[in-house]
């Protein structure tokens, strides 16, 4: 059985796509969340044990959720996710206490294993 | 106002009649107390007055002090009236004596302005006419006139000397208090008047003081018991010193044109010359007019407005605002205004002379308020073009990351789904690979083409992030020597950052240097963006479209870019941004 995952991202057709593709690759996906405040508040109710977090969203940044989630007890692992260029806030990732970086379009199990490790 | 003329008129003649009465009643009564003086100075008082007085009056009916001039030379012709033996006459006269030195006080406080400036003053004023109007009349109900040679008084109700002598006492006490305060008054006013105006005002205050001074010598003389004669002396001269105060102020004025005359001619030799230039025009002005707080404002008939020397936009003052205005015109058309104080209001004439002799000049300060409100305009709307086409671009990299960017990732996904339901056919599957890794390169290519446009987390994240993003994909080791640390303006972060990256991009491409650093801080009010190398040097910005760009870019933002590049040197770039 794979990881319980939340996906936190405004645009709801990649968040469909994104659950259909996780889930094809074994991991579970407990829920998503389409802003800052709801996806703080179902990291907070469903405790999932990986969140992937959009760099932009309607209410705020990804990296300050990044940040408010690190503050739960017992957070999720963070990871960022943008169809922006990574290099461009590499450094605010890092500060924001997340895990990683992973392009949205390069979205796997590969590529979430890949940051893990 | 043609009213006011013929009313003028009117009390003119009979000013003409009033002054003739003293002459006709000293020729009449021989005998009559002080009766040569009244003959001689009697008329000269009345006539000099009201005719000075009526002219004033005809020049500024908003200026009191013509009416009361007048009111002075028809006090005086009444006072004459003691000259007369029948006893009616001599009383009235002697009724009125006192009215004359009231009108002459309230005038001298009142000198130049016409008006009382401040409660202290009123009150003075007030003092000075209840004693003279109200104290000293009624003291006459009990004055024996007859038991000093005088005709005898038909008013007398009672003969009290005591009281009468005490009631006179106090009034000189307070006379010679009011005439102290006056002194003290018109010498602080006179030392604080302009040039121009102080050599006006010196005649008038001159004569008019000479005749409170021996007003007040009398006061003493009386109430220490001095020689009688001596005091019928000390009055004689008051009554020739009252007579010479309308000649020295029709002298003041004319003085004060001479004077005006001279300020003039001084103002335009001024401009004549280098240094006068070079100190400009406004303080040559206010030098001249003595109003420090002088201004000046430029029409400009095209844009219809006024403007300062800096171009910039000036509303003329209102009624309300205690600054007056005097427009200066050109062959009818209106040129400029000088904005002064109001103290300045009663010599405006002075005012648009002096606009007239300068305005030669005041065309020529016109047509640089005039360059300088157009660079002022042009300087605003290349910053709004600027802001504009950062804006812009803003949208256009936030549309294709809503729109086609998100699209391709969902492409992306898509295929790849559709590459595990495919693994049991792997010809398909290798070419789901393909079209997948090309999706991947066309994206990598769509997120370098909006980054380009406009670096989304400048908007989102500040110099500092974007700053970072730039060292890390810079082909050389870049090092961040020091970064704002906090957010800065939209259009001065926007700027630091093409020019960071404009020069980094110069340094991969031409500088052949091994290492850079970069500098971005925010002192006294400006932002300095330095970007240096270890490279080949030789850059210059005239060549090249890139640091050019820079350069307008800056200077869109007011800033500054310098270009520091001898060959060999590495290069150094140095933009200077103003920040509040």
């Amino acid at each position: 059985m794979g990881a319980s995952i939340l996906i936190v991202d405004d645009h709801p057709g990649f968040r469909a796509q994104a659950r259909r593709l996780l889930e094809s690759e074994g991991y579970l996906v407990i829920g998503e969340a389409g802003d800052c405040t709801t996806g703080l508040e179902a990291a907070r109710a469903l405790q999932p044990q990986l969140a992937l977090v959009d760099v932009y969203l309607p209410d705020g940044d990804g990296f300050d959720l990044t940040s408010r989630i690190a503050l739960l007890t017992d957070p999720p692992t963070v990871i960022l996710i943008s169809s922006r260029d990574g290099a461009e806030f590499e450094r605010c990732a890092s500060e924001s206490g997340a895990r990683g970086f992973v392009p949205k379009a390069e979205l796997s199990r590969e590529a979430i294993e890949g940051v893990l490790q | 106002m043609r009213s006011l003329r013929r009313a003028l008129f009117a009390l003119g003649a009979l000013g003409f009649v009033a002054g003739a009465v003293p002459l006709a009643l000293a020729l009449e009564y021989e005998g009559g107390h002080q009766r040569e003086l009244i003959a001689v100075c009697g008329p000269l008082t009345g006539w000099a007055f009201i005719g000075t007085g009526i002219f004033a009056w005809l020049r500024r009916p908003e200026n009191s002090l013509g009416a009361l001039m007048t009111a002075i030379g028809f006090a005086a012709c009444l006072a004459s009236l003691r000259v007369a033996t029948e006893p009616w006459i001599f009383v009235t006269g002697l009724l009125v004596i006192t009215l004359q030195w009231a009108l002459l006080y309230h005038m001298l406080l009142a000198f130049p302005t016409g008006t009382l400036g401040t409660r202290f003053e009123r009150l003075l004023v007030l003092t000075s006419y209840v004693s003279a109007a109200l104290v000293h009349p009624v003291s006459m109900l009990f004055q024996d006139t007859s038991r000093m040679g005088f005709p005898e008084n038909p008013l007398l109700i009672s003969a009290e000397p005591d009281l009468v002598s005490t009631v006179s006492r106090g009034r000189f006490w307070v006379g010679l208090f009011l005439i102290a305060a006056l002194a003290v008054i018109l010498v602080r006013r006179w030392r604080g008047a302009p040039t121009v105006r102080s050599q006006t005002m010196l005649a008038a205050l001159l004569s008019g003081g000479v005749v409170m001074l021996l007003l007040a010598a009398w006061y003493v003389a009386i109430l220490a018991h001095w020689d009688p004669v001596l005091i019928e002396r000390l009055e004689e001269a008051r009554i020739v010193a009252l007579a010479l105060v309308p000649f020295a102020f029709l002298a003041g004025v004319l003085r004060g044109r001479v004077a005006g005359a001279a300020a003039i001619s001084e103002l335009v030799a001024r401009l004549g010359e280098p240094e006068g230039r070079r100190r400009g025009l406004r303080d040559a002005l206010a030098d001249t007019l003595a109003d420090p707080s002088l201004e000046l404002a430029y029409w400009l008939p095209e844009r219809n407005e006024y403007v300062d020397a800096a171009g910039r936009p000036v509303a003329l003052p209102t009624a309300e605002s205690g600054r007056i205005c005097t427009p200066v015109e050109s062959r009818g058309e209106p040129l400029a205004a000088i904005i002064h104080d109001p103290s300045l209001q009663a010599h405006r004439e002075l005012v648009r002379a002096v606009g007239a002799a300068a305005s030669l000049t005041l065309e020529n300060e016109r047509l640089d308020a005039e360059l300088r409100a157009n660079v002022e305009e042009l300087r605003a709307s290349r910053a709004r073009l600027v802001e504009s086409g950062d804006a812009a671009r803003r949208r256009i990299e936030r549309d294709l990351h809503d729109g086609a960017q998100q699209r391709l990732v969902s492409l992306a996904l898509s295929l790849r789904l559709l590459q595990s339901r495919l693994a049991e056919d792997p010809g398909a599957a290798a070419e789901l690979e393909d079209a997948r890794k090309e999706l991947e390169q066309a994206l990598e290519e769509l997120r370098e083409l909006a980054r380009g446009i406009h670096p989304s987390v400048l908007s989102d994240r500040g110099l500092d992030a974007v700053l970072e993003g730039l060292a890390h994909r810079a082909p050389l080791p870049v090092e961040l020597e020091a970064t704002p640390g906090e957010r800065l303006p939209g259009n001065v972060e926007s700027t630091a950052y093409f020019v960071v990256s404009e020069a980094l991009t110069n340094v991969a491409k031409y500088a052949d240097a091994t290492h850079a650093r970069v500098r971005v801080m925010r002192e006294n009010g400006r932002v300095l963006v330095e970007v240096a190398d270890d490279g080949v040097g030789g850059a210059n910005p005239a060549q090249g479209t890139g640091l050019r760009g820079l350069l307008d870019r800056v200077a869109a933002v007011d800033g500054k870019l310098e270009v520091d590049s001898q060959p060999g040197h590495g290069t150094t770039v140095r933009a200077t941004i103003p920040c509040g």
